[in-house]
């Protein structure tokens, strides 16, 4: 009765309750609720097999059985709803005999060979045959035996993605597997075929398992069924020891937990670690296979400095001399503002923290900013896209939410959990979701309605919406009307090449939802112009109120984005950032601040001398490649640190190694503002170091150290971090007049750029696993696109811009299906940023076929 | 003059009475055994050097599967698993440290695959720590024997902790 009585205080008000009892205890839950979760919310433990959190139930596996008075049968747990007035036993004679049955027939084709297996020692089916299954078998006859396709082999090993291998002797038929592909990831390359003793789980015909979330299927096998290649056959699990930490490569912060063995230092594979705040338990293989970078033998060894145009290995002692002395020669020249720093904004705090530091009060420079991927940033503090970009926002806000509008994003590979909290929405509570894009993207599967714009026609999209709504009459205009343009929703339907009726239906969906989502990704953070598309996002938020019931926000993209930006490494942090900080360091400096574009360009121009760029590589990843170059090598002095050699340490005077994120604790901020950490797993591997200590070094040897010790680096930003609040839109419609969009004839097709699905940034690459997922750089149209410029899949492309060219092989599309092309960023083989110029809004290529 | 007469009465009296247990052992069949030219017989159950089976076919038996080192009390065998261009799984290293070895058998109890036996030998002294630790090559017999030589082994092992035969 206490339990009773205890559970429906946390029942929220109004909810329709129904209370019974389990195990002799009282319980009640919400209507609705199955009898397994009553029961966990007992703390009552009933096993199972194919019933998993996230999924909705389906009943095949039957261990889950509870005997139910009143009622002949045992019944599954998992499946069926508690009533008023259930009196469940879990634990009864009846019951034992029940699993003990099923435990057999589950083993009755089960081939045992736990020896081999790789689930060995963490299977479900292990652990519940010791704990509830017989010691002997009581079949006579031949286990069934799957060997199609793996005529030969030994073990019937079925490779069905590049890192997926399927046993389906294993397989205890449970569906997980292809429940959550289908459901959770809206993936269809795994199957179940055949009936009864040969039904097999498989890829589906002539697929492979090769979607950006496939090693989830793997984690949530129940048996060794499905195991993947990067832990096969490696360690026992028995012997590892995990960290908790969380990745690195995206802005949710997703929690991982990597398990790694001290003895050989190194990390063998990373698992989810379930937070329903923010990743659900799942993870995007580009999470799961990323650790890969912290362990690739490819790895910077020992600082490396240039002598006689030739990169040479040299010490720590002697790379930070030199850093010294050129750095006071370049001060010496010209006095202190000549030094730019750029650093990556998948660093921790503390690395970004004393950067921003040794930066702005060793060196004396304004010149700071952690956005190098991106295009003519806009030099005005405080304006509408950095508050736009900072909004508060809660991923799990999204469950809930009935209207979702995704707007010039591809979420599956900008925000792969963001996607699936979509899909989820979609599944449980109907939420409706808008796809706004300019091209069609894999995340409109679940849209109720789809919507391609015109490339390069964000605001007038953003506009049209204001003025359907105003037209409508769901909302006040104001002056809102005088202040943007065109002047009626048809207008900017049609310039935008939507139908009005569709524009006017997601305004009053907008308008009339009970809580709104709106996100927007990359193709506005990029965006030459995104303080127009930022400040007609911002009237329309005004304009329906949606942060009154909702959130709006342009996402970051990287682990620490949205910390870089809290931290304030932007040239011209917000006012209150940026008193918070003169008051800790007590000084500010003076010289004007440059963004990463103000930096290049007085590099060309000969005006900054000395650039020190942690962790990030703008020749490859700045959109104007040979702009990036030809600016880093007019420099004096370039100092670059990270895990790899690249083309922009290839530029450098001194490199340094920098430590991966496996190797040192650190704090990361996601996109939400929580607070991460991220645990050392590893020693820092030959001789890097970790980000923090390189700023420290280097401070030091100039001889001002920046901090006594860590925690007062800690401390430093942990009261940043309180004192930063979201910044609130300004109380007034912004001016939106959309440019005119420049068209070339001769160059017809616009391109795209953005990171593989299965990769982030330009470390990724050095992933194996992830490489071989996908290992060099593509041409991704539509069919009848290469059906017009006589393209077959797999044929080489000649990719031209006016400014460079690059030979690519040609995928066409499963989604793409106007006259748009895409080419990921994250290959240093082919650099597809050599297209692109910096001060285009849209890159714009032709293309022709290679013939040899 | 009392002493010297007590050491006379001892040297004449009680030192022949000693010498005679001496040589009364010199016509007895001695105690110690002349090893190592000569070898005391074992115990049936006597637990030595390790060896690693093969099949019949030559291939190995260990699957590395990592069962021996998790029963053995003293942490003594380390290794590390490998797959085979066939996708087999096979020991890429497996070592026992003979000085950690406390030679219980836990390990061959506990092997699954019928790989790993404690063998007779306990002659393997050397004069390094490193030499105690025998590599997979130094523990895999050189020659696949027949099945039912160490079959025998196995049952016994099962019939001591009471586990019926079932194959
Ligand atoms: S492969 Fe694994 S998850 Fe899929 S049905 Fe079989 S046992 Fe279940
Ligand atoms: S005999 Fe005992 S101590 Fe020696 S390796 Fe085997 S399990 Fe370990
Ligand atoms: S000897 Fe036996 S128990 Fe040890 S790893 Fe090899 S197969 Fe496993
Ligand atoms: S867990 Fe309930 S039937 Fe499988």
């Amino acid at each position: 009765m206490a339990d009773a009585v205890e559970n429906k205080k946390n029942i929220a008000e109004g909810v329709p309750t129904v209370t019974l009892t389990i195990d002799g205890r009282e319980t009640t839950v919400p209507k609705g609720t199955t009898v397994l979760m009553a029961a966990r919310g007992l703390g009552i433990h009933i096993p199972t097999f194919c019933w998993h959190p996230k999924l909705k139930p389906m009943g095949s596996c039957r261990m889950c059985y509870v005997e139910i008075e009143k009622m002949p049968k045992l019944q599954v747990s998992c499946a069926l709803e508690a009533m008023d007035g259930m009196v469940v036993l879990t634990d009864s004679d009846l019951v034992k005999r029940g699993r003990r049955a099923i435990i057999e027939f589950i083993l009755m084709n089960h081939p045992l060979d736990c020896p081999t297996c790789d689930k060995g020692g963490e299977c479900d089916l292990q652990d519940q045959t010791f704990a509830h299954g017989v010691d002997d078998s009581r079949f006579d006859f031949q286990k069934y035996r799957f060997t199609e396709g793996t005529e030969g082999s030994t073990f019937d090993d079925l490779r069905i993605g590049p890192e997926i291998v399927l046993n389906r002797n294993r397989c205890i038929l449970c569906y997980k597997c292809v429940r959550a592909n289908k459901e959770a990831f809206g993936e269809y390359d795994l199957g179940a075929y055949e009936r009864g003793n040969i039904m097999e789980i498989h890829r589906a015909p002539g697929r492979q398992v090769d979607n950006p979330f496939s090693g989830n299927l793997v984690e949530i096998c129940p048996v060794g069924a499905l195991t993947n290649t990067d832990w096969r056959y490696k360690i026992r699990v028995w012997l590892t020891q995990t960290t908790s930490s969380i990745c690195p490569f995206s802005s949710s912060g997703v929690n991982t937990l990597l398990y790694k063995d001290d003895h050989q230092q190194k990390i063998f594979r990373t698992t989810s670690r379930p937070n329903d705040d923010i990743d659900d338990g799942w993870l995007a293989d580009v999470t799961r296979y990323g650790y890969q970078i912290a362990t690739s033998p490819d790895r910077l060894q020992t600082p490396l400095i240039k002598k006689d145009g030739q990169q040479v290995p040299a010490t720590w002692k002697e790379a930070l001399e030199i850093i010294n002395k050129r750095l006071n020669e370049i001060k010496d020249k010209k006095g202190r503002v000549c030094i730019g720093g750029i650093v990556s904004p998948s660093l921790d705090n503390a690395t970004l923290h004393s950067f921003s530091k040794l930066i702005r009060v060793t060196l004396g420079s304004n010149n700071i900013d952690y956005r190098t991927q991106y295009r003519m940033l806009p030099k005005e503090p405080e304006n509408v896209y950095d508050a736009m970009s900072a909004r508060s926002f809660k991923i799990s806000d999204i469950d809930d939410s009935d209207v979702i509008v995704a707007f010039g994003s591809d979420l599956v590979k900008e925000h792969p959990n963001e996607y699936l909290r979509i899909r989820k929405a979609c599944n449980f509570h109907s939420a409706s979701v808008y796809s706004v894009n300019p091209y069609r993207v894999k995340s409109a599967d679940v849209a109720r309605r789809e919507m391609i714009y015109k490339v390069g026609t964000e605001e007038v999209f953003l506009n049209g919406l204001c003025l359907a709504a105003i037209e409508a009459g769901m909302a006040e205009g104001g002056d809102l009307k005088e202040k943007i343009s065109p002047s009626t929703a048809a207008e900017a339907a049609a310039i935008c090449g939507v139908d009005a009726e569709h524009l006017k239906e997601l305004a009053a969906a907008m308008a009339n939802g009970r809580k709104v989502t709106f996100i927007a990704g990359e193709l506005v953070s990029r965006s030459r112009e995104r303080l127009c598309i930022s400040s007609a996002l911002a009237n329309l938020t005004r304009l329906l109120g949606l942060e009154n019931k909702g959130q709006v926000s342009i996402l970051p993209h990287y682990a620490n984005s949205f910390g870089a930006g809290k931290l304030g490494l932007l040239p011209q942090p917000p006012e209150g950032i940026r008193n918070a900080l003169t008051e800790l360091w007590g000084a500010w400096p003076e010289a004007e601040p440059l963004t990463t574009d103000g930096m290049l360009i007085n590099m060309k121009k000969e005006e900054v001398n000395g650039c020190i760029a942690l962790g990030c590589n703008p020749v490859m990843l700045y959109p104007d490649r040979e702009f990036a170059r030809e600016s880093l090598e007019k420099l004096d002095f370039l100092l670059v640190a990270d895990l790899y050699e690249t083309e922009t340490t290839g530029l450098a005077d001194v490199v340094l190694p920098l430590a991966s994120w496996a190797e040192y604790d650190g704090r990361y901020i996601n996109l939400e503002g929580r607070v991460q950490r991220a645990n050392r797993a590893l020693k820092p591997r030959f001789e890097s170091k970790p980000g923090y200590e390189i700023v420290e070094a280097i401070a030091e040897q100039i001889g001002d150290k920046l901090y006594e010790s860590s925690d007062q680096c800690e401390q430093e930003i942990s009261r940043l971090v309180e004192s930063s609040n979201v910044q609130p839109l300004p109380d007034k419609y912004f001016d939106v007049r959309p440019a005119e969009e420049e068209s070339d004839e001769e160059y017809p097709i616009a391109l795209f750029v953005g990171d593989d699905p299965h990769h982030s940034g330009h470390l990724t690459e050095k992933a194996n696993s992830l490489f071989n997922f996908c290992g060099e750089a593509y041409i991704e149209m539509s069919s009848e696109l290469a059906k017009k410029l006589d393209l077959k899949e797999g044929d080489s492309a000649r990719v031209e811009s006016k400014v460079g060219k690059i030979i690519v092989p040609v995928r066409i599309s499963t989604t793409i299906n106007n006259d748009v092309v895409f080419i990921p960023r994250n290959f240093s083989s082919t650099t597809v940023t050599a297209l692109l110029m910096r001060k285009k809004r849209t890159d714009r290529v032709k293309i022709s076929k290679v013939v040899n | 003059m009392k002493e010297i007469l007590k050491a006379l009465v001892d040297v004449i009296w009680k030192m022949p009475q000693g010498l005679l247990v001496t040589f009364k052992h010199m016509f007895k069949k001695p105690i110690t055994l002349d090893y190592p030219k000569k070898k005391e017989p074992m115990a049936p159950r006597f637990k030595g050097l390790h060896y690693l089976e093969r099949y019949e076919d030559g291939s190995e038996r260990c699957v590395c599967c990592g069962l021996c080192a998790a029963a053995c009390p003293a942490d003594a065998v380390y290794m590390e698993p490998d797959e085979n261009e066939n996708g087999e799984r096979l020991a890429k290293v497996y070592e026992i440290n003979m000085l950690r070895c406390i030679f219980c058998g836990f390990c061959e109890e506990a092997c699954p695959e019928e790989a790993i036996f404690l063998g007779r030998e306990y002659e393997f002294a050397t004069d390094s720590r490193e030499g105690f630790i025998y590599s997979k090559d130094q523990l895999l017999v050189p020659h696949p024997r027949k099945e039912s030589a160490f079959k025998r082994t196995i049952r016994r092992i099962r019939k001591i902790y009471g586990v019926e035969e079932s194959r």
